[in-house]
């Protein structure tokens, strides 16, 4: 079948550096509209996955088993101009640190404006057009002003919404958020994943959430992929891996949240505490 | 209607930004241009140098002495002679030399033309140059070709302007005899003559801004390509040449500019040098001549122009570089 | 350091090139086999058993002269660089110490000297305090000083700055030991990168100087005299300059490569310690998510 968004078959990544493998066996599948959540601690291999779906793996990595398909199509013999076309159009990304993914020195406007130029082929007025719908459609206000700011004007929240608009500018099926909202605090964090599901129910986009946070993944995920050591120990539907955890590394990390008191599962505003607890650990 | 008003606001607010680059960079020379205009003031007034030891050599006698100074208005008090000379500056007029009695702004203004040329060529051979190497060193980074370019500009960046002149004068003029080996000819008495008199000049005077502007720019490109809005940039679909052109070589290309912005007054310096060698009656001859005859008002009027052409250039660059990066212009 | 100095290739050689010069600024009047400037009626001769390099247009051996030259370039050298540091240094510290207006003056200050032809200026002045490689190299020192400015304030900004610092005043330690312990450390690295490209840069202007026949009396020898004359004779001798050349610039190479190879030794210590830093962000990071 060929419905799929992303389908990943046992991906397995390489870095010929170590020579050693970092990722070993990915799988799960994502069709329009649904979510998938990848978990686990830092250094896991969780966005070495994502970038190896964006064909943007670092320097000497590189998948050395399994296929990736993106939209019905194999991603293992695409040349650079293949996934240059893809990217944008098929798939596209957020990351932490928004502020960092744009380019300094241009105004927001026009680097929102470049990708639809570029990706759909619009004249610069269209083009200027669309880039304000895009900023309005992430809830921005002012999209006149921001449209004429440079990156550095903005705040983290509004970079993270920019981006995102950046990211569904030319309207892909899939799009990766790897930690967007980490570095955000709390209520800026609930905003950005409720315009994630949004756009989601608006588009039917599929969307893969990497996070640290179970309670990002809770509130949004369809599925839940706990990664440790670039294996998958745990994967299934959320309500069941979050509250019948079968591996105890995925016990472990709920008891961990659990630990701290803090009923983020529903309800995720306990900013004070938490940014203490973070100061701790 | 309002969207003329958007439009004449950004306008007013880029003549403002402008502006702004503009005064402070002259703020920082004007002090420094006092300073160094008295300081060569009361150097000369505590040496003794005097015109008399130019125009009488040994014999000259006490009285004769005190008559050539009062005629140059040296005995007038210091600040007195200083700020004439400076009001004087101020509207052009450098003063006549010690040496010859001529007008040193005209001198000057000969010297300054053939002096422009050539470091004019060299700048053009220099950007040229400079940028061919440096972004094809960082498009291959880490392959042979880079190797090889960083390699050969390290090498070139050792060697002196005028150790490249006298190579270049040794294989091209005297061993092959393709373009003269010194001297200089007006652009009036033919292009070609002129451009072949001024082109090993400029080669030698270029090497030194070729390899500083490679090496600078292959850094700060390579650097910009570490950058996460490349990343940002290559997910969104953007092809290699629109990430290079767009977003790599606009925020890479600082290091560059502010390089050959501190190289221009290299270019001079190494004038007094290369003209030497070549033989050309340019302003850094004119300066070393000075020097050696010890004609004070024409070595200070040396300093001024040096000092200008400096201020000129480095607001140039200065200004380029608040266009291409909004964001460090403001201190960002 | 020194040693770790040593265990480099390159480090190495600058230093054999750079002792090898040395020597010959020691010796090299001593070693000359013949008067430097004693002409003879054997005038452009060929290199062979009397004259190892031939003789120049006034039939004095080239190789005593370049031998005897060679202290006056290392002396101009040295004279740069002992200027350039002593007014660069101390107001590169004090500019993080003694208020805003000092460091205002200061920074604007470096950043216009360096901006300023030296070698114009240097020229300029042998006009107003005589004709001397002394005065000239005062001149350029003071105007490449801003280099050892800009080193020393950013060591002593990061030194001030740092925790480990304050940490060490809060336990008590006093400021020598501080000074011993943190600054020099910090500090010395990059004077020394500092040291060895001004003295590159003190090569060139010497051997520039002399070759435009500025700061010496006609007579006596230099590596740029040396070049001058050579040039002039460029159809009969066109290997001439090789030597001359060379040995300048083998000199300004050995010292570039010695400050990149003090960069490489002395930047392992900071890249060890932003390691450290990158591996105890993970650390809290990890502690966060597992
Ligand atoms: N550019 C790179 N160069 C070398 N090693 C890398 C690089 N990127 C990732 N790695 C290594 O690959 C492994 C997986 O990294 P990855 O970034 O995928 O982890 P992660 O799960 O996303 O961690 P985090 O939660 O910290 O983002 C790590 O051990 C990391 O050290
Ligand atoms: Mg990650």
């Amino acid at each position: 079948m060929s419905d799929a968004a992303l389908r990943l078959t046992d991906v397995r990544i390489h870095d010929a550096v170590g020579d050693r493998d970092i990722v070993h066996g990915v799988s799960f599948e994502l069709t329009p509209g649904k979510v998938v959540g990848i978990v686990g601690e830092s250094g896991s291999g969780k966005t070495l996955t994502c970038r190896a779906v964006l064909g943007i793996l670092p320097r000497h990595f590189s998948v050395t088993g399994g296929t990736i398909e993106l939209a019905g199509r194999d991603t293992s013999g695409l040349t650079q101009r293949e996934w240059t076309g893809l990217r944008g159009t098929t798939v596209g990304a957020v990351f932490q640190d928004p502020a960092s993914y744009l380019n300094p020195s241009i105004r927001i406007g026009a680097q929102l404006a470049e990708v639809v130029r570029v990706k759909k082929g619009l004249t610069r007025r269209e083009a200027r057009r669309r880039a304000l719908d895009l900023l309005s459609s992430v809830r921005l206000r002012e999209p006149d002003l921001v449209y004429r700011q440079y990156p550095h004007e903005l705040s983290g929240g509004m970079l993270q919404r920019v981006l995102i608009a950046a990211a569904i500018a030319a309207d892909p099926q899939l799009l990766i958020a790897d930690e967007a909202t980490t570095a955000l605090d709390v209520t800026v964090q609930a905003e950005i994943l409720d315009l994630l599901t949004e756009l989601r129910e608006r588009t039917g986009m599929a969307l893969i959430v990497v996070s640290h946070d179970l309670a990002v993944v809770a509130q949004l995920c369809d599925e839940v992929l706990v990664m440790r050591d670039g294996i998958v120990v745990e994967q299934g539907p959320t309500a069941r891996v979050l509250y019948d955890p079968r591996h105890d590394y995925t016990r472990l990390l709920i008891a961990e949240h659990e630990q701290y008191g803090l009923d983020r599962f529903r309800d995720a505003a306990e900013p004070a505490l938490s940014k203490e607890l973070d100061h701790v650990g | 209607m309002s969207g003329a008003g958007l439009g004449t606001a950004r306008l007013r607010r880029a003549a403002a930004r402008t502006a702004s680059v503009a005064a402070r960079s002259i703020a920082i020379f004007v002090p420094v241009f006092l300073v160094a205009t008295f300081v060569t003031f009361a150097l000369r007034s505590l040496s003794g140098l005097s015109p008399a030891h130019l125009q009488l050599g040994e014999s000259a006698t006490p009285e004769s002495l005190a008559r050539i100074e009062h005629e140059w208005g040296l005995d007038r008090p210091f600040l007195t002679q200083y700020l004439d000379w400076f009001g004087k500056v101020l509207s052009g007029d450098l003063g006549t030399s010690w040496y010859n009695g001529a007008d040193i702004s005209r001198l000057l203004t000969e010297g300054a033309v053939i002096s422009l040329s050539v470091a004019g060529l060299a700048l053009l051979i220099g950007v040229v140059f400079g940028f061919g190497f440096g972004i094809l060193a960082a498009l291959r980074r880490t392959t042979w070709v880079d190797r090889v370019i960083t390699g050969a500009m390290t090498f070139i960046s050792v060697m002196p302007s005028f150790v490249v002149g006298i190579a270049l004068v040794a294989v091209f003029a005297v061993s092959l005899d393709w373009l003269p080996s010194a001297g200089w000819v007006p652009a009036e008495r033919g292009f070609g003559l002129w451009l072949a008199h001024i082109t090993l000049p400029a080669i030698a005077l270029s090497f030194d801004t070729v390899s500083d502007v490679a090496r600078q720019l292959r850094a700060g490109l390579v650097a910009a390509y570490r950058e996460n809005y490349v990343t940002g940039a290559l997910v969104r679909g953007l092809g290699p040449r629109r990430i290079f052109f767009r977003h790599v070589l606009r925020n890479g290309i600082g290091p560059a500019l502010t390089v050959l912005g501190l190289k221009f007054p290299n270019l001079l310096g190494g004038a007094v040098v290369t003209e030497a060698v070549f033989g050309m009656p340019g302003f850094g001859q004119f300066a070393a001549a000075s020097a050696q005859r010890g004609d004070v008002p024409a070595v200070q009027g040396v300093l001024v122009v040096s000092i200008v052409l400096v201020v000129v250039f480095n607001l140039l660059v200065n200004l380029i570089l608040a266009r291409l990066t909004p964001a460090s212009a403001r201190g960002v | 350091m020194v040693r770790r100095l040593l265990a480099l290739t390159s480090g190495r050689i600058a230093a054999v090139i750079l002792a090898l010069i040395a020597l010959l600024a020691l010796l090299g009047p001593l070693l000359s086999p013949q008067d430097p400037l004693a002409g003879s009626a054997d005038i452009l001769a060929d290199p062979g058993p009397h004259h190892w390099l031939g003789t120049d247009y006034l039939g004095r051996d080239v190789l005593s002269r370049l031998l005897a030259g060679s202290r006056l370039s290392v002396l101009g050298a040295l004279q740069v660089t002992v200027m350039a540091l002593l007014v660069g240094v101390i107001p590169g510290i004090l500019s993080v110490y003694l208020g805003r207006a000092f460091e205002w003056v200061t920074l604007r200050l470096a950043d216009t000297l360096i901006a300023l032809p030296f070698l114009v200026f240097a020229v300029a002045v042998t006009a107003l305090l005589g004709n001397g490689i002394p005065q000239a190299m005062l001149t350029v020192g003071i105007m490449v000083s801003p280099l050892f400015f800009r080193v020393s304030r950013a060591a002593t900004l990061s030194v001030a700055r740092s925790q480990y610092v304050e940490a060490a005043i809060i336990a008590g330690a006093s400021v020598g030991w501080i000074v011993r312990r943190h600054v020099w450390t910090k500090v010395l690295p990059p004077i020394a990168i500092a040291l060895a490209h001004t003295a590159g840069v003190g090569f060139v202007v010497v051997s520039s100087l002399t070759f435009l026949g500025i700061g010496v009396r006609p007579p006596a020898p230099t590596w740029g005299g040396i070049l001058a004359s050579d040039l002039g004779f460029l159809s009969y001798r066109p290997w001439a300059p090789l030597l001359p050349t060379a040995l300048i610039m083998a000199t300004v190479w050995a010292c570039n490569l010695l400050a990149d190879a003090i960069r490489d030794v002395s930047g392992e210590a900071g890249r060890a310690l932003l390691d450290n830093r990158k591996l105890r962000g993970r650390l809290a990071v990890a502690g966060r998510g597992a």
